[in-house]
């Protein structure tokens, strides 16, 4: 490369850089003015900030999980709605590297350290634009008995061989009370399971109600 | 896979299962997989209802009055709220055993054909279900909540040779007959645009926290195949339609009445759009997430000609037409949906497109030509059905019509929720080129209730 080209390529990689960074800061700005809004103790307010939420995608995820957990109901349900406006907006065609990011954040919130409630919500976005990637993670919930059953159907749902993979060997460690759940996921991806015939059909709750 | 089957099963229920022409085994009770009974034309044919409420209420009273004419024997009713059991049994009298779990009247070879009028989340389960186990099926609209659960409906009333009916009964209604009448004999033309007007859905005005659910309500059967989540009293009875996984807002309540009537007769059952996008405004609070605007396009293909669906302002709703009362239909009861045919002779409107539809005058007041063309006119909706049992005849609001109604509801408010538009390929019922909107297909669902 000559010194003339590599002057034009280092300017282009700063010009580059600083187009980057300014989006990052409008992005961080925009999470901040989304919050605030979903934060508002006005109804329309937290509606027009939900509406925005797609845009701002993947700063406001982990601040807006926060949200979720807020006493004011409404509150809480608003940056519910923002999250999954993120998720749905970064879900459209030709998005990877934003649908990516949002992955990422939302993997980070799999974690013990959440309630369970935000937790639960949380896999079935990923059952909306999870890749290979988040399938560890979600396995990982099949040992948590509050969320184990979630965990399964989002498995069920990501189209990817190792979903599968993981399902086949969450059967094997599973206490013998939920292998027939997990056998239902397996013989929906078409999988073959020995054992543990399909219960769909078999009643189980009588009723004390009496005839006349 | 290590192979392992804790499960004790008698001999009888293991030949059931081993006998049984299904791809994966299955843990079944002896009587069920059973054929359809064959039913003589002057049999009366054996019911039992599930889901007792609402619309099943309304069911079960209808069928009691059958049942005094004759046609029918009612077996059984079924709820898992048990309040409503308890009046289900008082209301359907001495003979009719309740259940709460609706699975121990599949296993009764006595009875022939259900009436499901659980919430929509449960339809195609419990549909799906009934077929298998050689059951005619009445089910309430919308058939079906995912393109899935559509796909498996037509498969097991196929496989199972089954009449099914779906309770988008506009289309059985004598108006719906002078109007179907009216537009294919080209009295507007070629029509190339169809107008569905609707009111809003609802916001949620009384928003509440989660809750203990009520002692008489079995919250684990309500959700059933839906992901668990605490209950809400905004959740049921009736006001699961504002939600978008289970009831859908009015595009799905009564879209699929009013789209039924646009399929219908516009010749295009079996048919689908090509392109659907959606727009429309969330609720400001509460736990109901349907679009309370909205504003949905399909496009039609070969032939070309597009449908639309509104939820519109009140302000904004076309005015019904005056009636005196004294017409066969009586008044407009329900001015507030319907829609609006335009051909390239003129435009024709209809109201309602349920249990009332109304058709403008100019349809009610046209008379068939000796030359003209005439259409099915159906004795009623559950008599259409009934004949279907007997003969085999195709319903009015078959499965396979009513999941293509069905679509259009679920490809709208998939369009809404996403904020794009997408492309549907009828020939492989299947989303094209969005691999998000594809997973949306598809909804896994709770053990073991499920498909």
């Amino acid at each position: 490369m000559s010194t003339n080209n590599l002057k034009t390529a280092s300017i282009a990689a700063a010009a580059a850089g600083v187009v980057a960074q300014t989006a990052d800061f409008a992005r961080a700005q925009g999470a901040d003015e989304l919050l605030a809004g979903i934060k508002s103790n006005s109804a329309e307010k937290r509606t027009q900030a939900g509406f925005s939420a797609g845009k701002v995608g993947a700063p406001a995820v982990k601040a807006l999980a926060k949200v979720m957990t807020d006493d004011n109901l409404e509150v809480a349900r608003a940056a519910k709605r923002a999250m999954w406006q993120i998720v749905r907006y970064t879900g459209r065609p030709g998005t990877n590297e934003e649908r990516r990011a949002v992955e990422t954040e939302l993997i980070d919130l799999l974690g013990d350290e959440q309630l369970v409630a935000v937790r639960r919500e949380v896999l079935w976005m990923l059952s909306e634009i999870g890749s290979r990637r988040s399938i560890d993670p979600i396995a990982g919930l099949m040992k948590n008995e509050n969320l184990r059953e979630d965990a399964r159907m989002v498995l069920e749902r990501i189209p990817n061989r190792r979903a599968v993979a993981a399902l086949k060997a969450a059967f094997e460690a599973a206490p013998e009370d939920f292998k027939p759940n997990i056998a239902q996921s397996l013989r929906k991806r078409g999988e073959e399971v020995a054992g543990y015939p399909c219960r769909k059909l078999v009643p189980k709750k009588k009723t004390d109600v009496k005839p006349l | 896979m290590k192979k392992s089957n804790k499960l004790k099963l008698n001999r009888r229920e293991f030949l059931a299962a081993a006998g049984a022409a299904v791809s994966m085994p299955y843990f079944i009770p002896s009587g069920v997989l059973a054929q359809p009974r064959r039913i003589g034309a002057n049999e009366k044919i054996t019911m039992a209802h599930i889901g007792v409420g609402g619309m099943g209420g309304y069911h079960l009273n209808d069928m009691i009055q059958r049942r005094q004419q004759g046609q029918v024997n009612i077996a059984a009713v079924c709820d898992i709220d048990k309040n409503r059991l308890i009046n289900a049994v008082k209301t359907a009298g001495p003979g009719v055993e309740p259940y709460h779990d609706y699975r121990y009247i599949l296993q009764r070879k006595d009875i022939d054909a259900v009436v499901i009028a659980t919430p929509d989340h449960w339809h195609a389960v419990q549909m799906v279900h009934a077929a298998e186990c050689g059951k005619h099926v009445y089910v309430e609209k919308p058939a079906c909540c995912t393109i899935e659960e559509g796909k498996a409906m037509v498969a097991a009333a196929e496989k199972n040779k089954v009449s099914v009916q779906v309770g988008s009964q506009g289309r059985s209604q004598p108006e719906a007959y002078l109007a179907h009448r009216y537009l294919v004999n080209g009295n507007i033309g070629h029509i190339s645009r169809v107008d569905c007007f609707h009111y809003p859905s609802p916001e949620d005005n009384n928003p509440v926290p989660d809750s203990d659910p009520p002692a008489e309500l079995d919250w684990d059967m309500w959700l059933g195949p839906l992901r668990f989540r605490p209950y809400n009293q905004r959740y049921c009875h009736g006001v699961f339609r504002w939600l978008l996984e289970s009831g859908g807002g009015q595009i799905r309540d009564r879209g699929a009445h009013v789209m039924s009537c646009a399929m219908w007769w516009m010749g295009a059952d079996g048919t689908g759009p090509v392109t659907v996008e959606a727009t429309g405004t969330a609720p400001k609070q509460g736990l109901w997430d349907s679009a309370v605007l909205m504003d949905v396009t399909y496009t039609f293909k070969n032939p070309d000609w597009v449908l639309t669906w509104r939820q519109m302002p009140n302000d904004k709703l076309p005015k019904a037409e005056e009636r005196t009362g004294n017409e066969p239909g009586g008044k407009i009861s329900r001015p507030g949906y319907g829609a609006n045919y335009r051909g390239d002779k003129g435009e024709f409107i209809h109201w309602g497109g349920d249990g009332g539809t109304w058709a403008e005058r100019k349809a009610r007041q046209w008379e068939l030509p000796a030359d003209g063309k005439d259409v099915y006119k159906s004795p009623g909706h559950k008599e259409d059905w009934f004949n279907g049992i007997k003969t085999g005849a195709k319903t009015i609001m078959n499965i396979e019509a009513a999941v293509g109604v069905a679509n259009l509801c679920i490809l709208g408010n998939l369009s809404y929720m996403l904020g794009r538009k997408l492309e549907w390929d009828q020939a492989n019922q299947t989303i094209v080129g969005d691999r998000h909107a594809q997973r949306l297909m598809s909804r896994p669902q709770r053990h073991p209730y499920h498909l």
